[in-house]
């Protein structure tokens, strides 16, 4: 998972340019040119549908387009705006409810479940490709059939019926709508990052694990000692990847609820899609969507970090 | 491994189990619950106490519920959407990543670390831009719009160009002492080099590309070029939703994707555990 530096490749030493044709035969030219042809496609990709549309982000963030007139710039209004903005609040309240809600428990419950994994169990492949069915079920799909979960005479009530508790309408009643959402994004996610967790538990030598046996550590001290410690990088990489997963979420929030019931699961990109592109505030869309932005920078530059650490 | 352990490491193993493999079951009912409604008639959907397997099973809610919207050419769409965007995709991130991991140029760096930083711009972030650029293009409601931009994605970039760095510059040296030609030497010698690496590009791109929907949902409003997913979507929007067909749909949308991961696990697992790093 290292990230590879420049310098394990061959630096080239610099040549006197003699001849045109014998430049371009050399093979400095053959690395300044070929380098840029192999690279341009792709690269001119990325420049049309990524660079360009985060300037013109930036850019309409500062004006009041709506898609009938030509844009005007606008300064920081729309940023002063969505600050007063009661929806843009909540918006922001229930996404940060949402990734915490989901990401904090299934930090725990993704890893206990690693380690009995990791340990000698029977069916060991069998039950594994039990726990990817979830994840890899497509994503439409997981959010239909959870909107049916939901159904006041679904699946979730009858269970909870059986422990006699009274139903409740996980669809409307907006202090149980994003409860619901956590449950859900749990049943797909936390067997999801157990995976991730899995692949780094199984890089830890057994070397380490003998050696402790033969010092006579205990479970706990060889989880503290050596566990841990060595499952710090794939810890990191979890905590970062999962938040930045759960603040993308949009699918799920436009199939059960189309944000309701009163904005309650009105997540931040369900705002963004809801100005921009049903009521064409363009300008209001793209400044949530800078706000949207910095906080899954911060997310990724902690993995940044990450990969530091990874590496020393 | 439990041999000559004793009775608590056994008693151990075995609760391990149990832990597991209830939980796993719990993952599993929504599942069956989601066969077991598609084989119901409408009026048992919601019946209690509930029975699991349906007697007689409805299995004529298959074809009523495909039939219903025209599945047949969404399945073509996603089919075609999803293959293209594979082929590019992998094609120039494999061109890309190996002129980052084997050649030397003027800004190299700096290139490298700008694609590097277009993975932070997923398409949540900037639905509003791309949407702008493509109704320009005037690729709105058109294959062009569902296949290029998503065919615009640096993971496959940067997942080349770490496994091409490991690839000994004296191969690609020698191939070139014989006489071989740029793109002759990257693709009779670098391509089957790294080919595990490929394939493992490709079954993720199509799976990413077969299972997104928000894209497409943003830019298609004609019915002829739905997607599978919008296709579902749209059933399930109905104003009478008809639960047992909806299961059934979503059953038969669910079975590529499954029949790959079946088939493919192991490459599927480490899909699953590079897009970790795609974040």
């Amino acid at each position: 998972m290292a990230v590879p530096t420049f310098s394990d490749t061959t630096a080239l030493r610099p040549q006197p340019p003699r001849s045109l044709g014998a430049f371009l035969r050399s093979a400095e030219a053959r690395h300044q040119l070929w380098g840029y042809v192999f690279l341009a496609p792709m690269f001119l990709l990325l420049v049309a549908f990524k660079f360009v549309p985060m300037v013109q982000a930036f850019y309409l963030s500062l004006t009041n387009y709506d898609l009938l007139s030509p844009p005007h710039f606008v300064g920081l209004t729309n940023y002063a705006s969505l600050l007063r903005d009661s929806t843009f609040h909540q918006s922001v309240t229930v996404t940060a409810y949402f990734v915490f809600g989901v990401c904090v428990p299934l930090w725990f419950f993704s890893l206990g479940l690693a380690l009995i994994f990791n340990s000698a169990l029977p069916a060991r492949h069998l039950l594994r490709m039990v726990y990817f069915l979830p994840a890899v079920m497509p994503v439409v799909v997981y959010a239909t059939v959870w909107r049916f979960l939901f159904h006041p005479y679904g699946l979730l009530n009858d269970g909870l019926h059986l422990f006699g508790v009274a139903p409740i309408n996980w669809l409307t009643d907006s202090r149980w709508t994003m409860p619901g959402f956590i449950l859900s994004a749990w049943w797909r996610f936390v067997p999801y990052f157990m995976i991730l967790y899995l692949a780094g538990l199984q890089n830890i030598s057994h070397e380490y694990y003998e050696a402790a046996a033969i010092d006579g550590a205990s479970g706990r001290q060889r989880f503290f000692a050596i566990t841990l410690p060595l499952l710090r990088p794939t810890i990191l990489l979890v905590m970062v990847v999962s938040l930045i997963f759960m603040s993308k979420v949009f699918t799920n929030v436009l199939i059960i609820t189309g944000g309701g019931p009163d904005g309650a699961t009105s997540v931040l990109s369900f705002f963004i899609y809801q100005n921009g592109l049903q009521f064409f505030k363009m300008g209001v869309a793209c400044a949530a969507s800078i706000f949207l932005l910095a906080g899954m920078v911060s997310f990724t530059l902690m993995q940044l970090g990450v990969f530091r650490d990874g590496r020393t | 491994m439990i041999s000559g352990r004793g009775p608590y490491h056994t008693a151990l193993y075995w609760t391990r189990f149990v832990l597991v493999a209830g939980f796993g079951l719990v993952l599993l009912i929504p599942i069956f619950w989601m066969l077991s409604v598609s084989l119901k008639p409408l009026v048992e959907v919601f019946q209690l106490p509930m029975q699991w397997i349906p007697h007689p099973p409805e299995w004529h809610n298959y074809p009523d519920a495909w039939n219903q919207f025209p599945f047949t050419r969404y399945f073509e769409n996603s089919l075609i959407v999803s293959v293209v965007v594979t082929v590019l995709n992998v094609v120039l991130s494999g061109f890309a990543g190996y002129s980052l991991a084997k050649y030397r140029y003027f800004g190299q760096r700096a290139l490298f670390i700008a694609i590097l930083c277009t993975l932070m711009l997923p398409i949540e972030v900037l639905m509003v831009p791309t949407f702008l650029i493509v109704k320009d293009l005037g690729w709105l409601n058109s294959y062009q719009g569902l296949i290029v931009p998503v065919a615009a994605d640096a993971f496959g970039v940067f997942l080349m160009r770490q496994f091409m760095l490991h690839l000994p510059d004296s191969l690609i040296e020698a191939a070139r002492i014989d006489g071989a030609g740029e793109l002759r030497t990257y693709f009779w010698i670098v391509v089957p080099l790294v080919w595990p690496a490929v394939f493992t590009l490709a079954l993720f791109t199509w799976r990413e590309t077969w299972d997104s929907f928000v894209w497409p949902y943003i830019i298609i409003t004609n019915d002829s070029l739905r997607t599978v997913p919008l296709g579902l979507q749209q059933f399930q929007a109905q104003y009478v939703t008809t639960y047992n067909q909806l299961m059934a749909i979503s059953t038969i949308a669910m079975v590529p994707l499954m029949l790959v991961f079946f088939f493919f696990q192991r490459t599927f697992i480490q899909g699953i555990t590079l897009s970790g790093l795609k974040e």
